[in-house]
């Protein structure tokens, strides 16, 4: 435990706090910042960086963790401190479990097994029971139980009056649904987006169109029912189009697209490397260009991991056979930060980890002013840096982007009066 | 002497104008061998050759083993049906195994896009890809681009049309990198539901009109219908489908030129083609079959030279 640390010359991105732009020492006395000013003398263990930046805890929005029932690929601890390997204090996790969170039992065990954790998890229950599309799940009393939102994960829920009777169900108890459109009928087996890299190696493609249509599908949805939706992983130029003038109608939709479709475009598999075998698939150039601009008018609002965790089994495989998924967790900020630091402001994208996932989910930001709980992520935006296989701490090493150069690192989280380093 | 700029072949995307004119050189020699009263040489003695077709096949399986036979190989064969596969092996020991009783080469046909890519980073030996998915189908588009050489003498310059299930034809691929390669045109016609929608990526173009396709080419290529592949049905009925693009005889005696026909087989008689133009003297298709063994017996006697003995 550190519950007094004193943060010397940060530079505060939180466009909530008064603080915001300013160069500040931080003083945090049992988990509580005490004192905020330009110099701060303290007899307190103190944290000092080249270029230190800090902001709200980060928060990731969908994470994968396995657990129950694939603890061979990640588990609640492991995935917690992979998390805190990336600079997040708190990460919201998919029920793709076995058996599937679908229940208050569910939401119970993940919260008891992160307990421990300075890192806070927030569990996500099944929209529908067992994630089969068929009738909805018990989403008041996995709510109730502390469920902060409810997703079928990847798959997309076809049958549009079950995602209807859910957006309606879950308005008398706020629920949000957070929804991943795939259209199913159109994406068939696609393996990976449909484009000349797909038809010159012979890839099964899954055109956009699987993307789009539901976008459409879901919009006309959350307007009929006057609910709000999230929509997960969107990754396609249209998609952001379709969501943008949804936003302006005044329809309740937010959204979020990975960071490593921000990043890496469809041209990677022309290798059959499966490692970059993701769902929904790397897109074109266009869609990342597109992507940046959605961050940057806000029509796309939160950056997430999408952390998914696979065994070297899943993976090493033919293409077509191996499972979609790249973990995330400890490469995010780099990854993001490195496609967007040219294109966006730092506020901005700070804001799409930080305060925008809470706005969304309805939870209390923790600003970065005298009187609130310390739960802040120190980095350095410039920081130069090779993600190497040592920075996974998660069971699986299902990343790209191992061995690549990226910019920008968290350097240590403060959070549940622990400071960690990142 | 010349060799291969590639250890293996995976597809004719990976290797060099070149290399092909280096394979059709060498083939050039094995077509006057396969010819003689004795069809045999000594050259690949010692060589073992693993085939592995983990999907179903006739007459690559034979052309394979044939021209292993007559290059004096050891030869290998290994069918998925009856095999540990089925018991949920994966591709990587399945190959290991094999190769662990001494294997120097693996002709592999397989159901997946990649496959023969992924294996050749994985194991220890020549890979030659006999056919991955829909990707391709190398020693195919080498025989036909050998054919047309045989034919019309040259093969660049050449305007070639390919007809009918371009989606999911790994030997559709193939032609078109290898035709370009060699500096031929290629048009692609078909029903738009079996037409990619990127292909002109590729730098080919799509002509929908059957008879302006044909008024154009100098060679026409017609892929069989894959109809067991298909899982969803892209025409109505074979009926239709052969009203469209089938080829007969009274198209062709309409032309203004004479043009070449081809085919990889096997021939669907009355759907692709009819009868009398498969036995037409437009058709080269038998002339195909014949020189598949002696290209693949070039591919197979480059690759050897690689073994390092």
């Amino acid at each position: 435990m550190t519950k007094n640390l004193l943060i010397k010359k940060a530079l505060v991105i939180d466009s909530k706090s008064i603080h915001n732009g300013q160069t500040v020492d931080i003083l945090i006395e049992n988990g509580k910042i005490v004192e905020v000013k330009k110099t701060i003398v303290s007899k307190h263990k103190t944290f000092a960086a080249d270029n230190l930046h800090v902001s709200q805890g980060w928060i990731d929005m969908r994470a994968n963790f396995c657990d129950p029932g694939y603890e061979h690929k990640e588990d609640i601890q492991s995935g917690l401190i992979a998390a805190q390997k990336g600079g997040f204090t708190e990460v919201a996790v998919m029920p793709s479990t076995y058996p599937v969170t679908d229940s208050k039992s569910g939401i119970e065990y993940m919260l008891n097994a992160a307990r421990e954790s300075s890192v806070n998890l927030l569990p996500i229950g099944a929209t529908s029971q067992q994630m089969k599309g068929d009738c909805i799940a018990e989403m008041l009393d996995m709510k109730k139980a502390g469920a902060a939102a409810f997703s079928d994960d990847k798959r997309s829920i076809q049958n549009a009056e079950l995602l209807k009777t859910a957006l309606l169900y879950a308005k008398s108890f706020d629920g949000l649904i957070i929804h991943f459109p795939n259209d199913k009928s159109i994406a068939g087996k696609g393996q990976v987006n449909e484009g000349s890299t797909s038809t010159a190696n012979g890839l099964l493609g899954l055109p956009s169109l699987a993307e789009e249509l539901m976008v459409a599908r879901d919009l006309f949805l959350a307007e009929y029912c006057d609910s709000k939706i999230h929509l997960t992983c969107v990754s396609t130029a249209k998609s952001v189009d379709l969501i943008r003038n949804a936003k302006a109608k005044g329809i309740k939709v937010t959204c979020d697209t990975t960071a490593h479709h921000l990043l890496l475009d469809d041209s990677n598999i022309a290798t059959f490397d499966t490692r970059y075998k993701t769902m929904p698939p790397l897109r074109s150039k266009n869609d990342i260009k597109a992507l940046i601009k959605g961050i940057n008018d806000g029509t796309i609002d939160v950056i997430v991991s999408d952390h998914t965790p696979e065994d070297i089994e899943s993976k090493k495989k033919e293409f077509d056979l191996a499972k979609f998924g790249i973990i995330g967790l400890e490469s995010a900020f780099g990854v993001l930060n490195t496609s967007l630091s040219k294109y966006v402001d730092l506020e901005k994208i700070i804001n799409t980890i930080s305060i925008a996932p809470r706005t969304i989910m309805g939870l209390e930001a923790p600003t970065i002013e005298v009187g609130n709980a310390a739960n802040i992520t120190m980095f350095n935006p410039k920081k130069e840096w090779i993600f190497t296989e040592s920075d996974i701490l998660s069971k699986s090493k299902n990343s790209p982007f191992i061995g690549s150069s990226l910019e920008g690192r968290a350097l240590a989280t403060y959070s549940g009066k622990k400071l960690s380093f990142c | 002497m010349a060799e291969l700029s590639t250890d293996h072949l995976l597809g004719i995307k990976y290797i060099t104008p070149k290399d092909i004119e280096l394979i059709f050189s060498i083939a050039d020699n094995f077509k006057e061998v396969i010819n003689r009263p004795i069809k045999k040489v000594p050259t690949l003695r010692d060589v073992t050759i693993a085939n592995i077709f983990f999907e179903n096949s006739t007459r690559t399986k034979l052309s394979f083993e044939l021209a292993e036979k007559r290059l004096s190989a050891d030869v290998i064969n290994f069918s998925a049906g009856a095999s540990s596969v089925t018991k949920g092996e994966t591709l990587v020991d399945t190959v290991n195994n094999i190769l662990a009783m001494k294997t120097d080469m693996v002709v592999m046909r397989h159901p997946n896009a990649g496959a023969a890519a992924f294996l050749s980073k994985h194991v220890d030996a020549k890979i030659v890809n006999a056919g991955d998915g829909a990707h391709e189908h190398p020693t195919q588009a080498l025989l036909d681009a050998f054919s047309i050489r045989e034919k019309l003498g040259d093969v660049k310059g050449k305007k070639v049309l390919i007809v009918g299930d371009i989606l999911h034809s790994r030997v559709a691929l193939s032609n078109i990198f290898c035709l370009q390669k060699l500096g031929a045109e290629v048009r692609l016609c078909g029903p738009a539901t079996l037409m990619p929608k990127y292909i002109e990526s590729l730098g080919v173009k799509i002509e929908p009109d059957f008879r302006k396709a044909l008024e154009w080419c100098d060679v026409t290529n017609m892929l069989r219908i894959q109809m067991e592949r298909q899982e969803t049905k892209y025409f109505p009925s074979l009926r239709e489908y052969t009203m469209q693009y089938g080829l007969t005889k009274k198209i062709l005696d309409s032309l203004d030129k004479e043009i070449v026909v081809m085919h990889p087989g096997p021939i669907n008689r009355g759907v692709e083609i009819t009868s009398d133009v498969a036995d037409s003297e437009h058709s080269i298709i038998l002339n195909q079959v014949e020189n598949g063994v002696a290209i693949r017996m070039a591919v197979l006697y480059l690759l050897a030279e690689k073994i390092k003995r």
